[in-house]
């Protein structure tokens, strides 16, 4: 059997990135047979330079460099940043897996015009960029014939975006509401249970690596905000931008509340409402599907022919978000 | 489904008949109608019918509405019915110490307080208050709105049910 060799770029090689090298070395085999194409990873960016092969990187190796943060030990190692790589080496999909910075969206909104306008595809799992420019990124992909793909951005490893294009295509979407940060629903869900405050909710949280040393993008809702603001525009055609959402966080809800709350059946969840292109603690009685416990991600849509859908799962974590980039990947070669 | 009605009815001819037919044209099986004539040239009528659903009833309500007759009381299957919601909301900050009685004036002004809980750790913390509010349908948004301006101004924070 011959296979057909697609050139893949990393840019960003932490969590996502890693995860996604070493769900590709274990999905290989896979993918040669049920697709019959070989996914070669030619070039990694990472801040301070990359690693390019045109023949594809040794994952293996690299992962092994990466852990001991020795990757500028490789011996195909060169200075070379992230944007420059992407004008000079020539590779079919550029996976664009760098941290989100809601104020400027960048380095990924350089990395992604850059990439698209080369044309090649794009595969990203920063929502910054989407969040602050949909629109025109989608502009910059249609005229340059190629695709871009963000299943990743929203709920890791919740196939949101591709159950709306691939099983709902038919339905007017008529709302969205979902719990699209882990960190947060976390913290709520051990205030509930364990009557904790959220000091000690949240350095849980730390503590068992599900939160970021800084959690305030997590608190402040601003994360979810930022989903909210990629949900409206793919999913129910809104143009509108991150600025446009209405957040309130959860850092001003007390025990008290929490507890009241219980009393009468229902819990408070920090919740993403995109019809209202609102983010606000909610109350949802606890029978609802919306109720999801710890660092799980829920997202309800309701359709006008499906009526409610409800996806529940892993929001977060590198080898988990890894089935969304691959399913974006494999979603453009076939 | 078993609905009780009570109407007022203005005391002219045919009056009656009028308020009768909404309900057999949207498929209601009235079963008996009960009236009084009170004073001020009113009726008081109590209808017991029988409908297939809920929408139905909604669809003779809003009929009957159109003719400016007054519905007083409505049971379904022996409860109360609203196309009103209840909606509940906790207020978190200094409820109390904000004149609560005031705060509660201004939404009875658009729906009303039905039950009201509070937990209030110290007098010097912010308090937490859930509150239910029974609500007309389409005055949900004027609501939503008149909470927003509370909170604004008495610095609370609202946490909302997900349908309100
Ligand atoms: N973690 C998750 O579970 C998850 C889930 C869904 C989506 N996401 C999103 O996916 C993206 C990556 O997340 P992550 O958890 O993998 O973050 P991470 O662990 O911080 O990794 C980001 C990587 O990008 C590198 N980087 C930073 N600036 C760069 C530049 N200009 N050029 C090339 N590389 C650069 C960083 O290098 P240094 O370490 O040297 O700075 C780091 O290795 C973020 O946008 C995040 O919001 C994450």
């Amino acid at each position: 059997m011959k296979l057909k060799n697609i050139k893949l770029t990393i840019i960003g090689f932490g969590e996502i990135g890693r995860g996604f090298a070493r769900v590709l070395l274990e999905k290989k085999r896979f993918i040669e047979r049920e697709y019959e194409v070989d996914l070669k990873v030619v070039a990694v960016c990472e801040i301070g330079g990359s690693i390019i092969d045109e023949d594809g990187i040794d994952l293996e190796k690299a992962l092994k460099l990466a852990e001991n943060k020795e990757l500028r030990k490789h011996e195909n190692w060169t200075s070379m940043k992230a944007l420059d790589v992407i004008k000079k080496v020539k590779s079919d999909t550029v996976l664009e897996l760098t941290p989100s910075d809601i104020k400027s969206g960048q380095p990924g909104l350089k990395h992604i015009k850059e990439s698209l306008m080369k044309g090649m595809h794009v595969v990203t799992s920063n929502k910054a960029p989407l969040a602050l420019k949909f629109s025109e990124l989608q502009k910059i992909a249609n005229s340059n014939k190629v695709k871009l793909e963000y299943e990743a951005t929203v709920g890791g490893a919740l196939p949101i975006i591709n159950l709306r294009k691939h099983a709902l295509q038919i339905n007017k979407i008529e709302s969205i509401h979902g719990i699209l940060n882990g960190t947060s629903n976390y913290v709520l869900t051990k205030m509930a249970e364990e009557g904790v405050t959220m000091d000690v909710a949240l350095k849980e949280a730390q503590e068992i690596g599900i939160a970021e040393a800084d959690p305030g993008y997590d608190i402040k809702g601003i994360d979810t905000g930022a989903k909210v603001a990629i949900l409206a525009n793919s999913l129910m055609d809104m143009n509108v931008s991150f600025n446009d959402i209405e957040i309130t966080g959860i850092k001003d809800i007390t025990p008290e509340a929490i507890e009241l709350a219980k009393k009468h059946n229902c819990v408070i969840k920090l919740i993403g409402d995109v019809n209202r292109l609102e983010v606000s603690p909610r109350l949802i009685p606890i029978n609802h599907p919306l109720n999801v416990s710890g660092a799980m991600n829920a997202i309800m849509i309701n359709a006008d022919i499906a009526k409610n859908i409800t996806i529940v799962g892993h929001g977060a974590g590198g080898i988990e978000t890894a089935s969304s980039l691959l399913s974006d990947i494999l979603d453009i070669i076939s | 489904m078993k609905v009780d009605m009570k109407l007022q009815l203005r005391d002219v001819p045919g009056s009656l008949l009028r308020a009768l037919e909404p309900v057999s044209v949207h498929g209601g099986n009235i079963v008996s109608v009960l009236h009084s004539r009170e004073d001020g040239g009113r009726v008081s009528v109590q209808i017991s019918f029988k409908i297939k659903d809920q929408s139905s009833l909604d669809l003779i309500k809003r009929e009957l509405r159109k003719q400016n007759i007054r519905l007083s009381e409505i049971l379904l299957e022996g409860k109360r019915y609203y196309s009103k919601k209840t909606l509940s909301f906790i207020l978190i900050g200094h409820v109390i110490d904000t004149d609560i009685r005031g705060t509660i004036d201004k939404i009875n002004d658009v729906g009303l307080v039905s039950d009201i809980d509070v937990i209030m750790p110290s007098p010097e913390k912010r308090s937490s208050v859930m509150m239910n509010i029974d609500i007309d349908n389409r005055k949900i948004k004027k609501l939503n709105r008149l909470i927003n301006e509370i909170c604004k101004e008495k610095k609370f924070l609202v946490i909302r049910s997900l349908e309100g």
